[in-house]
């Protein structure tokens, strides 16, 4: 079992460069291969998807254990927490967003084509996983 | 084995390598110059930051690459050495998807992709072994 996290703290971070590239790319291939034009607003989902995952990275462990002492003062726990909770509803309002616009692309037939909504839903998913294996490689110290 | 021997083999090593990188160059070339289309020349850019890691991190001392330190540049690069590997077979893969190029081209990019990644992993072993036996 020692060995596997080992392993893991090498190749975990290629690990979710490729779940994230994987993501965008499917969605590159939909705006590509689309006969219509892709509005902005499909792009957004994805766009704030990779934001939150950027955010609930760049907190460093250590400050949300119990006797970290800030030099902000005793009470600053709560500051890291509010930066986390951010990061978590932006990361499921794009989830509902993705979803619903694959339902809505499936139920008309004007606007983008199904492969478009569901490639939407693919990249915010494999973001937000590639954003928490990211998290879990560097706090295997 | 003779000291001799064993430099004599490191450079047949070597040299083989060079043929490996220059044969995935060809490949990668011929991909685009026998349809007469340029378009799968955009894969060179994922080729480009494909060998980052290896570049920034392996002259220095190795044992920071392979081993778990943790250290944010090291994860970073490795991460773009993940989403770029992921670039490499995904653009041949949208333009084929989107009509833009044929199968013949697509195999030829795949393979030069693969004989890349081969050539890299050899040289990542050929240095951990001239670590082990430089340590003697």
């Amino acid at each position: 079992m020692e060995n596997l996290a080992l392993l893991w703290g090498i190749i975990g971070p290629g690990v979710a460069g490729a779940v994230f590239g994987a993501g965008w790319w499917f969605w590159v291939d939909a705006v590509v291969c689309s006969s219509v034009q892709v509005s902005f607003l499909h792009y957004l989902p994805g766009i704030f998807a990779s934001l939150a995952a950027l955010m609930f990275n760049a907190v460093n462990k250590d400050e949300i254990g119990y006797d970290y002492y800030s030099p902000y003062g005793d009470d600053s726990e709560w500051r890291v927490k509010l930066w986390l909770f951010v990061a978590y509803v932006v990361s499921f309002v794009c989830l509902a967003g993705s979803v619903g616009m694959l339902v809505q692309d499936a139920l008309t037939d004007k606007g983008p084509s199904v492969w478009t909504g569901v490639a939407g839903v693919l990249q915010c998913v494999l973001v937000l996983i590639s954003g928490l294996i990211y998290w879990t490689c560097h706090s295997e110290d | 084995m003779a000291r001799s021997m064993r430099t004599c083999l490191h450079s047949g090593r070597l040299a083989l390598l060079a043929i490996l990188v220059s044969g995935g160059i060809v490949l990668q070339i011929l991909a685009c110059a026998l349809y007469n289309n340029w378009w799968p020349m955009l894969t060179v850019l994922m080729y480009l930051i494909l060998p980052m890691p290896l570049i920034f991190f392996l002259g220095s001392n190795s044992p920071s690459m392979m081993s778990n330190d943790g250290d944010t540049w090291v994860n970073f690069t490795k991460f773009l050495t993940g989403a770029s590997i992921v670039g490499s077979i995904a653009i041949p893969s949208i333009l084929k998807h989107a009509g833009v190029i044929g199968w013949g081209a697509l195999t030829m990019e795949l393979s030069s992709f693969l004989v890349f990644g081969v050539a890299i992993l050899w040289l990542i072993q050929m240095n951990s072994e001239d670590e082990y036996s430089s340590a003697f």
